[in-house]
């Protein structure tokens, strides 16, 4: 049987160098590129006709965007409306990825951790960033839950820090590791169903088909809980604590 | 969008992340415990066994909090 890992390896399909940088394409940058253009497409198709009565396309984008209209204002308020062009894209880019992904003989750009890693990395340090810069200093009562005794002071900051770092690693590791494991298991299914062959082979050949409907359920709720969570570390940098959630 | 309305893979988006969240912290924990062990001060495994603690802690705290969440 073939090593169910051998679909996530990536080999250079054309060798490029930029001043001694290797940026040699591979199927995960041309898949990549095709995420990018089929949601642009379809997004700049159904924004195009602004009819009172929506086109399908229009109504398709129109719940997409309140969809994640709804997120933001759910878990950061009113003014978190400004961060919509970022959360938008954020989850248009990896809900694609995971769906188009589940296309036999595709790619899955999220399956990548280099990817998810890059993605968390941005939105964990646009969060720090912007905590310090609307609050300074304050910024590292971060560090302290509300409501702690004195104390306990000297314990709960360690284990706050702790919590607050493993964040982006969470966020990354979580994204990378459901999209890698259900390959594996439709790798390992389908392998099974052409081992088994015409007596038993059926077997396996159906759980991928029930496995498939599951990812793509899968692939929505990554993606939603990547945007959750980036709508969330943002808001916590913007409201710090929630308590002053809009006073400052 | 119907799946992350639909009860049972709401609950399945909640479940698949106490468990990442709770593997990142004790990474986390054990990880700065090492750091601190290695190129800070020479303590033996004591840093990585109180980081280790420590990421186990904030672990199952994230996990709690997040719980909490759901009622």
């Amino acid at each position: 049987m073939e090593n169910p890992l051998h679909p996530f390896e990536l080999h250079q399909l054309v060798q490029l160098s930029l001043f001694g940088v290797d940026i040699s394409l591979n199927k995960a940058v041309l898949m990549m590129w095709v995420v990018v253009g089929l949601a642009a497409t379809l997004l700049v198709l159904g924004g195009a006709s602004r009819r009172l009565v929506p086109t399908k396309l229009q109504s398709l984008a129109e719940l997409l965007v309140e969809f994640i209209r709804g997120i933001i204002i759910d878990t950061m308020g009113q003014d978190g409306i400004r961060f919509f062009p970022l959360v938008a894209t954020l989850f248009v880019f990896i809900l694609f990825s995971n769906l188009l992904g589940l296309i036999p003989g595709s790619y899955t750009v999220t399956s990548q951790i280099a990817v998810t890693g890059a993605f968390a990395l941005m939105v964990y340090g646009l969060s720090i960033v912007l905590g310090f810069l609307l609050h300074g200093v304050k910024f590292f009562g971060i560090l302290i839950p509300p409501g702690t005794p004195g104390w306990l002071l000297p314990l709960m900051m360690p284990i706050e820090l702790i919590s607050q770092l493993a964040r982006p690693i969470s966020l990354a590791v979580r994204l990378f590791a459901n999209m890698t494991a259900g390959h594996v298991i439709l790798g390992v299914l389908f392998g099974l169903a052409i081992t088994g062959g015409a007596l038993i082979g059926w077997l396996p050949f159906a759980f991928t088909i029930a496995m498939n409907a599951l990812e793509v359920g899968i692939a929505f709720i990554q993606a939603y809980i990547f945007t959750v969570l980036t709508c969330v570390y943002l808001g916590d940098a913007v409201h710090l604590h929630g308590h002053e959630a809009h006073a400052h | 969008m119907p799946p992350s309305t639909d009860p049972f893979y709401a609950g399945l988006g909640q479940a698949v992340r106490i468990g990442t969240e709770m593997l990142a912290a004790l990474i986390v924990g054990g990880g700065l415990g090492w750091l601190v062990d290695t190129y800070l001060f020479a303590s033996g495994p004591w840093g990585m066994v109180v980081g280790l603690v420590l990421g186990v802690t904030a672990g199952i705290r994230n996990a709690y909090r997040m719980a909490q969440q759901w009622k």
